[in-house]
């Protein structure tokens, strides 16, 4: 049985992920921010044994609220941190220093403080996989205008190696994916120029789905990936090689 | 909106873009014609452009505007 904490779970990439890795017995602690009914129903229609969380991570005082209730759960075997703030893109004269910070908080420091709680407990247990999203743009030449969302994306995959060196005597793994452009909700405030861009300059001549990213992201958090960690895997069709 | 009223807003938009007051726009103007006019500014000047207008391009009618002058062409027709 395993006990899976998912951050982020009301994206598209979330519920594809819950659909994909739940199995019998499996529960769910599942976080999401005032867009809950979707997932509800989700869960319902599918039997998933899940507990919700409805957590302003930009918020602190809300992440360490959230902290406490989750110490009146059972112990995460895993734990995949999806949330992020949409991508805005903007001059870097332009670069707006608040709302940096609120991304910080969403995608460094609720991570920070639930793998504080959850890996010393899974480093016992001898057992935990954890799976953060990046960005292909932290593989290559990032697109401009896109400083905010490059610098937390980074600190991400810099979070994860650091975990990854520090349990990996724990039988813990910690690991990041880096799939390209994904056609999401997430990119609701993104122009479709953009969008249409990336997949015509893209080798496939499309952007990734999330039935693209989500296999590969459920292989990581498997028994099977034991002897990988500290990766940061491409999930690009192409569009970056390294 | 006349021609000059599109010219003047989008001479607005370049010199925003491109962090350069002394833009001065022509029909004639080019990519060739500002230094840091590659493919991803051009699509940052179309997204600034369609929130200035309020209209849309399709990349279709974007991907071979040979010059200023066709962009401006073009926002009129969008405009209506």
């Amino acid at each position: 049985m395993s006990v899976y904490l998912i951050t982020g779970a009301t994206s598209d990439v979330g519920f594809e992920l819950i659909k994909t890795v739940a199995k019998d017995g499996d529960k769910f602690l599942l976080q999401g921010y005032s867009d809950s009914g979707k997932l509800k129903v989700f869960c319902a229609e599918n039997n998933i044994d899940y507990r919700y969380f409805d957590v302003d991570l930009t918020d602190n005082a809300a992440t360490d609220k959230f902290m406490a209730q989750l110490k009146d759960c059972e112990t995460p075997t895993h734990f995949v941190h999806l949330p992020a703030l949409r991508v805005v893109n903007t001059k870097f004269k332009n670069f707006d220093e608040e709302r940096f910070l609120l991304d910080v908080n969403v995608q460094i420091m609720s991570a920070v403080k639930i793998c504080k709680y959850i890996l010393p407990k899974m480093a016992k247990a001898k057992f935990g996989r954890v799976l953060f999203m990046a960005t292909s743009y932290v593989l290559a030449n990032p697109p401009k205008n896109t400083a905010a969302y490059i610098m937390t994306k980074n600190a991400v995959v810099g979070l994860v190696k650091s975990l990854a060196a520090d349990y990996a005597a724990n039988g813990i793994t910690v690991n990041s994916v880096s799939p390209s452009m994904i056609e999401t909700k997430f990119l609701a405030e993104t122009s479709h120029l953009i969008v249409e861009a990336a997949a015509n300059e893209h080798p496939m001549k499309r952007n990734a789905q999330v039935n693209d990213v989500v296999p590969a992201m459920a292989f990581l958090l498997s028994e099977e990936a034991r002897f990988i960690t500290g990766v940061n895997l491409p999930i690009t069709g192409g569009s970056v090689i390294e | 909106m006349t021609r000059e009223d599109i010219f003047a807003q989008l001479t607005e938009i370049f010199q925003d873009v491109f962090d350069d007051d002394e833009i001065v726009l022509t029909d004639d103007t080019t990519a060739d014609d500002i230094e840091d006019w590659d493919s991803l500014e051009q699509i940052n000047l179309l997204v600034a452009i369609e929130k200035q207008f309020k209209i849309k391009f399709q990349l279709a009618d974007v991907s071979n505007l040979e010059n200023v002058g066709a962009m401006v062409d073009l926002v009129e027709k969008l405009v209506g």
